[in-house]
């Protein structure tokens, strides 16, 4: 059409908001960060979607699973809607925008943001347990890198604020993000904390008369993205950077949340949650996140034969003919029971329910694990096994029928059981009692990992590697099938509950071949449906994700430093 | 070469050509100086250059004597003590990420809040052990480079002493822990009674002027104000600054 056939007499339009460009890729938002493009879903944030280019946008107040306050002024950046700079956290993505986030402009207002931040900062890195892993050290060094120019004095505040029973709270380091504030409100539902004052004198702090004792107080310690909020269990203990990372899953509870293990030598220090969309979203509870410490305390290091007063530490190959001998005699009884818990992975599962099956002749099992404890609605789950789930898939699998632990009290106290072989010593009710109880049975081999009483009364003790010293998989309660990853090589002379059932059903003849937990796994999982199409090597989690600088617990020849000629240095409590 | 040279040479006499009374008067001097060195007292004094006994042995009679090591040398490590006596040392743990011989040992603690003595409450953590493996290092002095409080030192000025067995060089907190105490204006306990928030948050003695670590940017006259007095007495002199 050319101008000329446009009708002159018709009035112009009312001005009309000019109209929105039209989307170059329908159904997602296309625009310019750094010069260049990049396509989004509508609703992403804007610090997301600068990564994706590589624009690494720094910020401290946003977090994905929390509202946005933009209150720290770090994630600034010039963008082609505005005069002024804008947060990028709390920028809506517009169709046609461009961002810059490298200019000198964008530079200097960092620079000052940091300088504001570290105003009052007392920048005691030295005695700060966040220090290696603290987001104002890092963006300092990124950033900022000038010296203060504050003269007067800084402004002084409580360094000591015991909150809880797991946190404490230096309020001289607090940089005044709300992170803890909106994580106390929003997710855990517990509005213990709050900001109070104003200006410069503002402060976290407990409500008048509260203390934090929400289940899940630990998250607001990985929350703060400075060393304010700290954890109570794991403050000086280790400095970050010593610490190993290792993917894996909290065995606490049923709902299996995602960790990291954070290991040192062979002690492991701290859990920390790990993403999972599905499952944890980025949180853990407290009960979780202090469920580590069996796997350092009371294990049972060296097998052991004898009761009581006869116990004697035994080679491993010593305690495998003790016990596949009196296996075997009582092997395809009515009087041979098999006590296996729920907090076993599936490969131990695996093969020790296939050793009860094809050794010991047995068609029913009996169930033990911990016991319930407390629940919630957010993550923690009243069954604290990690795998109930699992075991029931396993014995399905291989034809084996469960029974409750009080019908196995029942048999022996009626005397029809006269061996009993446990894989996992934890017992669902009062371990001293099921212990006297469970004493009257003639013979007692035990799978376990920790002293409990019933490996005091047990006349064979194998020791058992945990879940962070061998590689599994665990099957949460809504059927997600989770690998976990081998931290360090088993303590003292544990192995996982698979490689002892392995071995004494070679004791017994079975001519097996398995090496590790993927061998038992990849043979004997097509005997459960549920697990046969679970890739175990491509749905593991990466190896190792952060490796630690690693000089304090050996030295280069394997010797610790220091008190190398009198043993091994002490670990602190833990 | 020289004696070649010596008997060859037709100038000198028949005495040198024989070689023979020089050949005593060498042993001559030698026996001087033996004898004087064996049985006449000796200097001990271990600038050597400088010894006026009558024995000229310049032998150091390491340990009796010990050379004084120029200031900056490198010797037995020290913690630093503060002047209550306690280690300066917050177990930061820098020297031990640092130390290339890996033989620093440290375990922190926390002092209680109830402890009796502020200073200790306002850095609450501190090492509850620390322990060097003085075999092991190598006196790179990088500890003391990478500590950020001045907590450890190599100005002992002497060098690790021998041992019998191994675990003596693993010299511990109350072995190392010597020498004169330190303190630097900027030190916590020096700015707070302890580490809970002080009455006055905002107390002048808590500002860094006057540490001469910020030069300060106050008006000030070009030339000192001079007070003139015409009678009575004269005033006590006030420097502007301290
Ligand atoms: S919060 Fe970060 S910058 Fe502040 S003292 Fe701790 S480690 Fe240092
Ligand atoms: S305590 Fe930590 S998370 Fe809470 S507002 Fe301060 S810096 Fe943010
Ligand atoms: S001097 Fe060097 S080798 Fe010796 S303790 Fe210090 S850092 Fe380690
Ligand atoms: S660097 Fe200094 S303050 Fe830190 S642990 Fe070593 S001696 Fe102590
Ligand atoms: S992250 Fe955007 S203002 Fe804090």
């Amino acid at each position: 059409m050319s101008p000329k056939d446009n009708k002159p007499s018709s009035p112009p339009p009312p001005a009309a908001p000019p109209a929105k460009p039209a989307p170059k890729n329908p159904g997602f938002v296309t625009l310019n960060i750094d010069g260049k493009e990049v396509t989004a879903k509508p609703g992403t944030n804007l610090i997301t979607a600068a990564k994706t280019v590589g624009a690494d946008i720094p910020y401290y107040c946003w977090h994905h699973r929390l509202s946005i306050a933009a209150n720290c002024r770090m994630c600034l950046v010039e963008s082609s809607t505005s005069p002024k700079l804008v947060p990028a956290c709390q920028t809506a993505l517009q169709e046609g925008m461009s961002i810059r986030t490298d200019t000198e402009r964008v530079a200097e207002v960092r620079r000052s943001v940091m300088e504001f931040l570290l105003l009052n900062h007392p920048v005691d890195c030295a005695i700060c347990d966040q220090a290696g892993e603290c987001k104002l050290e890092d963006y300092y060094q990124r950033l900022d890198h000038k010296p203060s120019r504050l003269e007067g004095g800084k402004i002084l505040r409580n360094k000591r604020k015991v909150l809880g029973p797991l946190v404490v709270l230096d309020q001289e380091r607090c940089v005044q993000c709300t992170r803890c504030v909106r994580f106390m409100d929003e997710v855990a539902k517990e509005p213990q904390l709050g900001m109070f004052a104003r200006g410069s004198e503002e402060y976290i702090d407990v409500f008048p008369g509260q203390q934090l004792t929400s289940n899940y107080s630990g998250n607001v310690v990985d929350l703060c993205p400075v060393g304010a909020l700290l954890n109570r269990d794991f403050r000086f203990r280790a400095r970050s950077w010593f610490l190993s990372t290792v993917a894996s899953v909290c065995t606490g509870c049923s709902r299996g949340c995602n960790t990291y293990v954070d290991f040192m030598g062979q002690d492991v220090y701290r859990y920390r949650p790990r993403e999972n969309d599905a499952i944890n979203q980025s949180w853990m509870c407290d009960q979780g996140r202090l469920s580590y410490k069996p796997l350092n305390l009371a294990r049972v290091q060296a097998p052991s034969l004898g009761r009581a007063d006869d116990r004697r530490e035994v080679t491993a190959a010593e305690a495998l003919l003790r016990a596949t001998a009196q296996l075997k005699a009582m092997a395809g009884t009515a009087e041979l029971a098999v006590l296996v818990s729920p907090s076993c992975s599936n490969e131990d599962l695996l093969a020790g329910l296939t050793f009860a099956k094809d050794a010991l002749g047995v068609r029913h099992l009996y169930v033990g694990g911990r016991p319930d404890g407390a629940a919630d609605a957010l993550l923690m789950r009243a069954d604290k096994n990690p795998n109930r789930k699992g075991l029931a898939w396993v014995s399905a699998g291989l034809g084996l029928s469960l029974e409750p632990f009080a019908a196995l009290l029942k048999a022996v106290q009626a005397g029809t059981v006269k061996a009993l072989y446990v894989l996992g010593a934890e017992v669902p009710v009062d371990e001293a009692e099921a212990a006297r109880t469970l004493a009257q049975v003639e013979f007692i081999a035990v799978q376990a990992t920790n002293v409990t009483p019933l490996t005091e009364t047990a006349d064979v003790v194998l020791p058992t590697a945990t879940h962070v010293e061998d590689e599994g998989s665990f099957v949460q309660e809504d059927g997600v099938v989770q690998r976990v990853r081998r931290a360090f090589p088993p303590r003292g002379s544990t192995r996982g509950h698979w490689n002892w059932a392995v071995d004494i059903m070679r004791e017994f003849g079975f001519p097996l071949t398995y090496e590790s937990a993927r061998d038992v796994f990849r043979e004997l999982s097509p005997k459960v449906p549920e697990l046969a199409s679970f890739g175990w090597d491509s749905e593991a989690p990466p190896l190792k994700t952060q490796r630690g600088l690693q000089p304090l617990a050996t030295g280069a020849d394997g010797r610790p430093p220091g008190y190398r000629e009198f043993g091994a240095p002490r670990v602190r409590g833990i | 070469m020289a004696y070649y040279q010596a008997t060859k040479d037709p100038t000198t006499d028949i005495r040198e050509r024989t070689y023979v009374p020089e050949l005593l008067h060498g042993l001559a001097v030698t026996i001087r100086h033996f004898m004087r060195n064996l049985f006449f007292p000796r200097d001990t004094n271990t600038d050597v250059l400088n010894r006026t006994g009558t024995s000229q042995i310049t032998t150091v009679s390491y340990p009796e004597e010990q050379v004084t090591y120029p200031p900056g040398y490198r010797g037995l490590h020290r913690l630093v003590p503060r002047e209550d006596g306690k280690p300066r040392c917050v177990a930061c743990y820098l020297c031990a990420t640092i130390c290339p011989a890996q033989c620093i040992h440290i375990e922190a603690g926390e002092y209680e809040t109830t402890d009796a003595s502020a200073d200790s409450r306002v850095i609450e953590k501190y090492p509850t052990s620390f322990v060097i493996d003085e075999l092991r290092c190598i006196v790179c002095g990088l500890c003391v480079e990478a500590c950020p409080k001045d907590a450890i030192r190599m100005d002992t000025g002497r060098h690790t002493p021998s041992e019998y067995t191994r675990s003596g060089f693993v010299w511990d907190i109350p072995r190392l822990l010597e020498g004169p105490p330190v303190n630097h204006p900027s030190d916590p306990w020096l700015k707070r009674p302890g580490s809970e928030r002080p009455a006055h948050a905002h107390l002048e003695k808590h500002a860094r002027i006057g540490e001469g670590l910020v030069p300060l940017k106050l008006p000030r006259p070009a030339h000192p104000v001079r007070t003139e007095v015409t009678s009575g007495p004269v005033p006590v002199t006030k420097f502007l600054r301290d």
